[in-house]
């Protein structure tokens, strides 16, 4: 335990281990353990929304494992992409350590978000609002990314001071990511699960697509 | 098979393009190599452009997903076919000694790039297919896709000519120039691809055939997406049954202007 909070510790810094220089050091599986274990923290927070009675349990099981998938199948699906565009752009030679950033920056996202953990739950506590809390979590995410960003970007550094094209990589990145993870998240929906519907760990609803529900949404249609 | 990938391989890193291969006049893309591999990479993204015919409908349209396959390497070879003859006479102009057939292959390369990147993105493409039923925003991500990739390709190419254009035929490189103080990491990273050539070009050469080159892409571009409308369905509307191909009506413009306003529900 207290090795593993070391690690998280050392990898928000950026020292010892997860310092900026020491590529060949760093000890990967550890960063996928640290997605693995603190993403479903805030997952399982997440779930808790409304938690009255035994069944509404489930939810907090179904969105515990759907955070660090969320997170593990957006970087999936965009990973082809990055990679042929790393090639394309001559950058195949640090590929390592780019997709080290990227892993570090997941990481740093999930650490963020399960420090906000406590946050989501007594803002839960103090308000009854299905709306409040989906937009409160949607608010907590924009946070929690924006801490990933600041650990990929460290990491980024030395990279775009040798070669300035690793900036074009990076900023795709972020737009795939982005742009993927949006949807991503919608089709994994409930994370925080209406208390008017039964906890399910997908929508019976057929898949449906976000950026057109917000379309219709502003266009009122 | 794995040594044809390796051979895209190093042509995505650059190593095929590189000014010392390009200055002996010389462009390392074996035609029977080369044109399989485009035929297959562009097959992997009509493939996840097929699914949408799977999955938008209650009777899954397989005539429609086979076509879409089959249609995506027809697109990227026809576009070739007809914008070819142009990029050689314009090359021919702006005294870039490539000969015919090596003018071919450098151009089938820049498919296999376009084709490379597009597959790529197939697992995205593939992603939003499985989870939008919405027949207007499939094709405005397929169009910006594919675009995508076609700016990468063109970006490829205009790089590659640049540095043809910089490489008087048969004259030996000049060495490099000092590394600057950001330059100096222990080791020297292999130049890619897009990186500008270690020799100084003459100015007024580089200038003319910059802008030739630029008209060539817009019509390359301007041609690709025309060949794309008048192959189309590729995606195959939900509402239409299956056909190979549409009457001929409109153009690739219209039409994707018409696409946005339905999005947005105008």
């Amino acid at each position: 335990m207290r090795v593993a909070i070391q690690h998280c510790d050392e990898l928000l810094r950026g020292t010892a281990r997860f310092r900026v220089g020491a590529t060949s050091q760093r000890p990967w599986w550890w960063v996928v353990a640290i997605i693995l274990v603190v993403a479903p923290l805030y997952g399982a927070v997440m779930g808790s929304f409304g938690l009255d009675s035994a069944e509404r349990l489930r939810q907090v099981v179904f969105s515990g494992v759907k955070a660090p998938l969320l997170l593990l199948a957006t970087t999936a699906v965009c990973l082809p992409g990055f990679f042929v565009l790393n090639t394309v752009l001559g950058l195949r030679d640090d590929l390592r350590e780019s997709l080290q950033a990227i892993l570090c920056g997941q990481a740093g996202l999930s650490i963020a978000l399960a420090s906000l953990g406590p946050v989501t739950r007594f803002w839960y506590f103090s308000t009854g609002s299905y709306r409040g809390a989906l937009l409160f979590n949607a608010a907590v995410f924009a946070i929690a990314a924006l801490a990933g960003q600041i650990v990929i970007s460290r990491y980024y550094r030395p990279l775009i001071a040798r070669r300035g094209r690793h900036r074009i990589a990076l900023y795709t990145w972020f737009a795939l990511y982005a742009f993927v993870g949006i949807q991503m998240a919608w089709m994994l929906r409930p994370f925080v699960g209406s208390p008017y519907m039964r906890s399910t760990f997908f929508r019976q609803e057929p898949f449906s697509n976000a950026y057109v529900v917000v379309f219709n949404l502003i266009a009122g249609t | 098979m794995y040594s044809w990938f390796r051979q895209v391989d190093d042509l995505l890193r650059g190593r095929r393009t590189a000014p010392e291969i390009l200055s002996k006049g010389e462009i390392p893309l074996p035609l029977r190599v080369f044109t399989p591999m485009s035929i297959l990479l562009g097959l992997i993204y009509g493939f996840f452009m097929g699914w949408y015919a799977l999955f938008s409908r209650e009777n899954p349209a397989y005539a429609q997903m086979l076509a879409s396959t089959v249609k995506l390497p027809a697109l990227f070879l026809l576009t070739l076919i007809v914008t070819f003859p142009s990029l050689y006479v314009f090359n021919a102009l702006v005294g870039c000694r490539l000969s015919f057939s090596a003018t071919l292959r450098l151009l089938v390369g820049v498919t296999v790039v376009n084709a490379t990147v597009a597959a790529s993105f197939g697992p995205i493409l593939g992603f939003f297919t499985l989870s939008t039923t919405s027949y207007p925003f499939m094709i405005l991500l397929n169009v910006v896709l594919l675009a995508l990739a076609g700016a990468v390709a063109l970006t490829f190419l205009l790089h590659t000519l640049r540095r043809l254009a910089a490489v008087p035929y048969g004259t030996p490189l000049q060495p490099l120039p000092p590394a600057t103080e950001l330059d100096t990491p222990q080791r020297r990273p292999e130049p890619g691809p897009l990186d500008t050539p270690p020799v100084r070009p003459p100015a007024e050469a580089i200038g003319q055939a910059q802008s030739i080159f630029r008209i060539w892409v817009l019509i390359y571009g301007l041609v690709g997406a025309q060949m794309g409308w008048l192959l189309r369905p590729f995606i195959g509307s939900p509402n239409m049954p299956f056909e190979w191909f549409r009457a001929r009506e409109g153009n690739f413009f219209q039409a994707v202007t018409q696409q946005i306003q339905n999005l947005l529900g105008a």
